[in-house]
C-alpha cells in the first residue's frame, strides 16, 4: 500500500517535466511493471529466505536424540541407604542444597535428616508428583519418609532418574542437546541480562538495543552487541566470517520470520543448543550442553551461578575468553556478567559479591566424551538396535530408561581402577600394562547395574565387557560339576573323583595332559573338593565320563548362544567369552537355575512420555532346583575353604559369597565370578596383547570384586531348601556316611536317596557306635 | 471320532479338576509383605489388573520384586499377571520361581500348583496340567 502510494507521488514529480500524453502513459506502465516485478522479486526473496531459515531451524529441532536415563532411586522406609548416598544422588540429578528447601530439586541435609523437595517427572506408568518431603535415617537404613506438609507417612517415593547420556543425530557430531526445562533459570537469566535485555519484548530485532548498543560503543562501555539472541541464532546457522550489510540485513529478515512462526520459548531452546561455545582440536563446541560437560565435566542442570556467567560471558569471543587459555580474561569477563545480572534484578547483591571470588570451577582436561557411561551405553544402544531403527534412536526424541545404578557404576570403576593400579605397584607390573573389565547384575531379575569395559571409564573405544573374547578358565568347572550333580545316582558333592594323572590320545589332535595348577596329583579327591580347591585333573576326567556334548548342552542352557567346537580342552575352560556372556551363564546359576536374559533396559517410551515398549522380566527354569542347589552350596565352598579363601579380608563370611576363580594358561587371563544374595559380579583382569598379567583368578580379578563388593552393602546369600533335600553326615576321605562327632565329619546336603548307605569307619554301621546311634540306625 | 473323543475326554477331565481345585482355594491370606511400600505397590497392581491394565501391573510387580526380590508371593502375583494375559510359559516359569522361595507356605504353593496347571492347559499340555493340579492337591 504505501509502496503504490510512493508511486503516485513519483507519477507527480514527473508529470511537470513531461510533455507528451503518450509517453507519459508508457512510462507509467513501465513503472508499474517495474515497481511490480520488484515487488514480486522480494516477495520471492523473503519466501526463499523463509523457507532456508524455517528448514535450518526445523532441522536442529526435530533431529531429538533418544534420551537415556539411569533407573530411578526408590525411596521408602526400610531401604538400605546413608543419607550421604542419598546427597550423592542428589548431587547427581543436579539438585541444589539449600538453607530452606522449598523448590522442586533443591534439598537440606541435617546428620540423620534430609529435607526435599523432588522434581516431578512422567514415567510410562503415570505421573510423580513434586514432593516436598523429610527422609529420615536409622543406622544405616532410611527410618521414615514423610510430608512435610503435614508429617503424614509416605510408603514409597520415587525420585526423578539421572540422565546419563543421549543417542545422537549424525555419525561424529556429539551434542548435548538440553531441553528448555531442563536448563537452569540463571543461564538463561545471565543469558537475557547480558545479550538481548529485551528478548521478550522484541520481534526478532530491536531498534532500541541497536541504538543503545550504538551509544554503548561510542561512549567506550559496550557490554552489548546490537543482536538480538533470534539473530544471532540466525546467525549461527549460516557460519561465515562475511560482515556485510546484505548478511546483516539478511538475518533481520530472517529473525523476524523465525519470530513470526515460533514461539520464544521455542528459538530460546534451540538458541541454548545452537550457539558456539569453543573449540577442542577439529571438533567445534555447540550449545550449552556440551560446553557444560566440556569445560565442567557435568550434566547442565547442575552448573552454579558463577559458571553459567563463565559460559554466557564466553558468547562474545569463545577463543577470547576461553577459561583454560585466559583464565584471567575469562574470570574478568565472568564477573561482568554478573554485574550485569546484579543490575537486572536477577540476583542480590550478596549473590554478586560470592560469585566474583567462587573459582572458575573449570576441569584441567576435557572429559573425552559426553556421557559419564559410554560402556553402558554402548550396551543400551545395541539392545536397543535389535528393535529400533538407528535413525528413530538419533531423531525421535525417544526415552530409553535403563537399569544403570549410579552408585554401584562409581564403586565398579573406582575399584578396577584402584585395584589394578595397585596390583601393578605391588607385583612389580608395568604401570598402564594392565587391563579389566565387569559387569555388575542383579540376582534375581537380571538386570545390569553396572558395566565398565575398561580402566579409562570415560573411553569411548574397545569395550571390553562386551567385545574381548577370552578363554575362561576355570569359571567353566561349574558347568561340568553341574552336569554332574544332575545326575545323582552317579555323582554327589561327596562322591570322589580321580585325580590321578590323565593322558587323552585321540586320533588327529595332539595327545592331551592337563595338570593341576600345583603340578602335583591328589589321588583320590571328594567332588566338593575338586571343585573348591580347582583341580584341573579331576574335573577333566570327570567331564569326559560325561561327554563334552552333554557339558556344552548344558553350557548352552544356561546361556551361552554361540556354536561351541567341543574339544576336551572345552572342559578347562580353552573356549573364549565375553564378560558379558560369562554373566549371562552364572546369572542362571545365581538365580536358582533360572534363566533370565540381561537387560539393561526396562522401557521406551516416546517423545510425548506414551509406552512404547517394555522389556519385562522374563525367567525361565533351565536346572532343577536340587542340582542348582547343589552347586551353589559348592561354590560357596570355593570361598569358604578353596581358591577363593582370600575373599574374607573384605567381606565378613556371613554373606555366604558363592564364586569361582579363573585363571587361564600362563596366567594371561584372570576372572572371578560371584554372587551374593543380591548381586552378582564378573570381573576379568588381563593385557590387551594378550600377553601373561602374571596374576591368578584370586589374586587379580578377585581382589576388583572384593573391592568392589565392599563399597555396596550386600545381601547374605541365603538359598532356600528345595524339596527332595536332605542332609546327612560324610566321612570326606573315604566318601561314606558318618555321624555328627566322628573326626573331620561334614554334614552335606543330598538329593533325596542319593547318599551313600555304606558307613565309614566311625560312622552309623561302625561296631564301637554308641547304643545312641544304632537306635537312630534302627529308626531311620 | 475316536481321535476326537481322545482329546477331549482328558481336557474334560482337566477342567473338571481344575474347577474342583480353583474353587475352595484362597482362605484370606496374612499380609503380603511386612513393607508399606510393597503392600502400597500390591494395592496399585490390584487396581490396575482390575481395570485390564495387565502390562502395568506387571510393571508395578517388577518394581515391587526390586524391593522384596525374594518374596514368593510377588512372584505368584506376577504369574497370575502372565497367566491372564495368555503369555502361559511365563506363567509356569514365575509361579516354579516362586515355589522356589515359598519354602513351608502350602497354601501358597498349592496355588503356584494351580497357576503351572492352568499355564500347562492353557498351552495344551493337559497330561502336564494333570500333574500339576495333583501337585496342588497334595500341598
Amino acid at each position: 500500500m504505501k509502496l503504490y502510494k510512493f508511486l503516485r507521488f513519483g507519477k507527480k514529480a514527473r508529470r511537470k517535466k513531461t510533455t507528451s500524453n503518450r509517453r507519459r502513459l508508457t512510462k507509467r506502465k513501465f513503472l508499474l511493471a517495474a515497481s511490480l516485478a520488484v515487488l514480486l522479486l522480494a516477495a520471492m526473496y523473503i519466501i526463499y529466505l523463509d523457507f532456508t531459515v524455517r528448514t535450518r531451524f526445523e532441522g536442529r529441532r526435530f533431529a531429538l536424540p533418544a534420551r537415556v536415563y539411569a533407573r530411578p532411586l526408590e525411596l521408602y522406609p526400610g531401604l538400605k541407604l546413608k543419607p550421604a548416598e542419598l546427597v550423592a544422588e542428589l548431587e547427581l540429578l543436579g539438585y541444589r542444597e539449600a538453607a530452606a528447601s522449598r523448590e522442586p530439586g533443591s534439598y537440606r541435609w541435617r546428620n540423620q535428616l534430609v529435607e526435599l523437595v523432588s522434581r516431578p517427572f512422567t514415567y510410562g506408568d503415570g505421573a510423580q508428583e513434586a514432593t516436598s518431603l523429610r527422609v529420615t535415617f536409622g543406622s544405616d537404613r532410611v527410618k521414615a519418609l514423610q510430608r512435610r506438609a503435614d508429617n503424614s507417612a509416605i510408603e514409597l517415593l520415587r525420585l526423578d532418574p539421572a540422565l546419563i547420556g543421549g543417542i545422537y543425530p549424525g555419525n561424529n557430531e556429539d551434542r548435548v542437546l538440553v531441553r528448555r526445562d531442563e536448563v537452569p533459570q540463571l543461564l538463561v537469566d545471565a543469558l537475557i541480562a547480558v545479550e538481548d535485555v529485551r528478548f521478550y519484548a522484541h520481534r526478532g530485532i530491536d531498534p532500541r538495543g541497536i541504538a543503545r548498543a550504538l551509544v554503548m560503543t561510542v561512549s567506550g562501555k559496550s557490554v552489548q552487541g546490537g543482536s538480538t539472541l533470534t539473530q544471532q541464532l540466525v546467525k549461527n546457522f549460516f557460519l561465515s566470517a562475511e560482515r556485510t550489510v546484505r548478511r546483516k540485513l539478511n538475518e533481520m529478515i530472517m529473525a523476524l520470520l523465525l519470530e513470526v512462526h515460533y514461539s520464544k520459548e521455542e528459538i530460546l531452546e534451540t538458541y541454548l543448543n545452537e550457539v558456539y561455545l569453543g573449540q577442542d582440536g577439529n571438533r567445534a563446541i555447540h550449545g550449552f550442553g556440551l560446553a557444560s560437560s566440556f569445560f565442567f565435566d557435568k550434566p547442565l542442570m547442575q552448573i552454579d551461578l558463577a559458571e553459567a556467567a563463565l559460559l554466557v560471558g564466553m558468547l562474545k569471543g569463545p577463543a577470547y575468553y576461553s577459561p583454560r587459555r585466559h583464565p584471567q580474561r575469562a574470570q574478568e569477563r565472568r564477573n561482568l556478567v554478573l554485574g550485569e545480572m546484579a543490575e537486572a534484578g536477577f540476583i542480590t547483591d550478596q549473590q554478586l559479591l560470592a560469585g566474583r571470588i567462587t573459582p572458575l570451577g573449570v576441569v584441567e582436561r576435557p572429559p573425552r566424551g559426553t556421557s559419564p557411561y559410554p560402556a553402558f551405553l554402548s550396551l543400551v544402544h545395541r539392545q536397543l538396535r535389535r528393535d529400533y531403527r538407528d535413525e528413530d534412536l538419533r531423531s525421535e526424541g525417544l526415552q530409553v530408561f535403563t537399569t544403570l545404578d549410579p552408585w554401584v557404576q562409581r564403586s565398579a570403576e573406582s575399584a578396577l581402577g584402584k585395584q589394578l593400579q595397585r596390583l601393578e605397584q605391588g607385583r612389580g607390573i608395568a604401570a598402564d600394562s594392565l587391563q579389566g573389565a565387569l559387569l555388575v547384575t542383579d540376582t534375581q531379575n537380571g538386570e545390569v547395574q553396572a558395566l565398565v569395559g575398561g580402566r579409562d571409564p570415560r573411553f569411548e573405544g574397545f569395550n571390553r565387557a562386551l567385545d574381548a573374547h577370552r578363554p575362561i578358565g576355570s569359571l567353566i568347572k561349574p558347568v561340568v560339576f553341574l552336569t554332574a550333580l544332575q545326575q545323582p545316582q552317579s555323582y554327589t558333592l561327596a562322591t570322589l573323583l580321580d585325580d590321578s594323572p590323565l593322558l587323552l590320545q585321540q586320533p588327529g589332535t595332539d595327545d592331551w595332559q592337563p595338570q593341576n595348577y600345583d603340578k602335583e596329583f591328589h589321588g583320590q579327591v571328594p567332588l566338593r573338593m575338586a571343585l573348591a580347591r580347582s583341580y584341573n585333573v579331576s574335573t577333566a576326567r570327570l567331564g569326559l565320563q560325561l561327554g563334552v556334548p552333554s557339558v556344552l548342552d548344558n553350557l548352552r542352557r544356561l546361556g551361552v548362544d554361540h556354536e561351541l567346537p567341543g574339544y576336551a580342552a572345552s572342559l578347562l575352560g580353552a573356549d573364549a567369552f565375553s564378560p558379558l556372556e560369562v554373566a549371562q551363564i552364572y546369572q542362571t546359576l545365581a538365580g536358582g537355575g533360572f534363566r533370565t536374559p540381561l537387560r539393561a533396559i526396562r522401557e521406551v517410551l516416546t517423545f510425548d512420555g506414551l509406552p512404547l515398549q517394555r522389556y519385562p522380566l522374563a525367567v525361565e527354569q533351565v536346572v532343577d532346583a536340587p542340582s542348582s542347589y547343589l552347586l551353589v552350596t559348592a561354590l560357596q565352598d570355593v570361598v569358604r575353604q578353596g581358591t577363593a579363601q582370600g575373599l574374607h579380608r573384605y567381606l565378613p563370611a556371613e554373606l555366604g559369597i558363592a564364586g569361582k576363580t579363573g585363571t587361564t594358561d600362563d596366567f594371561r587371563d584372570s576372572w572371578f565370578a560371584g554372587f551374593s544374595g543380591d548381586r552378582l559380579g564378573v570381573v576379568w583382569v588381563g593385557r590387551d596383547d594378550n600377553q601373561p598379567a602374571g596374576l591368578t583368578g584370586a589374586s587379580g580379578a578377585m581382589t576388583v570384586w572384593a573391592e568392589m563388593m565392599a563399597g555396596l552393602a550386600l545381601e547374605p546369600l541365603i538359598l532356600p531348601v528345595p524339596d527332595g533335600i536332605e542332609r546327612v553326615w560324610i566321612d570326606p576321605q573315604s566318601g561314606l556316611r558318618s555321624v555328627a562327632g566322628c573326626p573331620d565329619a561334614v554334614e552335606l546336603p543330598f538329593v533325596a536317596g542319593s547318599a551313600p548307605a555304606e558307613s565309614a569307619p566311625c560312622g552309623p554301621g561302625f561296631k564301637g557306635n554308641s547304643l545312641k546311634n544304632w537306635f537312630e540306625r534302627i529308626f531311620r | 471320532m475316536m481321535i476326537a473323543a481322545r482329546r477331549t475326554v482328558p481336557l474334560v477331565l482337566i477342567l473338571l479338576l481344575a474347577s474342583c481345585a480353583v474353587v475352595p482355594s484362597t482362605p484370606p491370606r496374612p499380609e503380603a509383605s511386612s513393607n508399606p511400600a510393597v503392600v502400597a505397590l500390591l494395592d496399585r497392581v490390584h487396581s490396575q489388573a482390575a481395570a485390564g491394565e495387565l502390562e502395568q501391573a506387571g510393571a508395578s510387580l517388577e518394581r515391587a520384586l526390586r524391593i522384596e526380590p525374594r518374596n514368593a508371593l510377588l512372584w505368584q502375583e506376577l504369574a497370575r499377571v502372565r497367566l491372564d494375559q495368555g503369555l502361559y510359559r511365563q506363567a509356569e516359569s514365575l509361579a516354579a520361581k516362586s515355589n522356589g522361595f515359598a519354602a513351608g507356605d502350602r497354601t501358597l504353593r498349592a496355588e503356584n500348583w494351580r497357576i503351572i496347571g492352568q499355564a500347562r492347559s492353557g498351552q495344551g499340555d493337559y497330561r502336564g496340567a494333570q500333574t500339576a493340579f495333583e501337585r496342588a492337591e497334595r500341598e
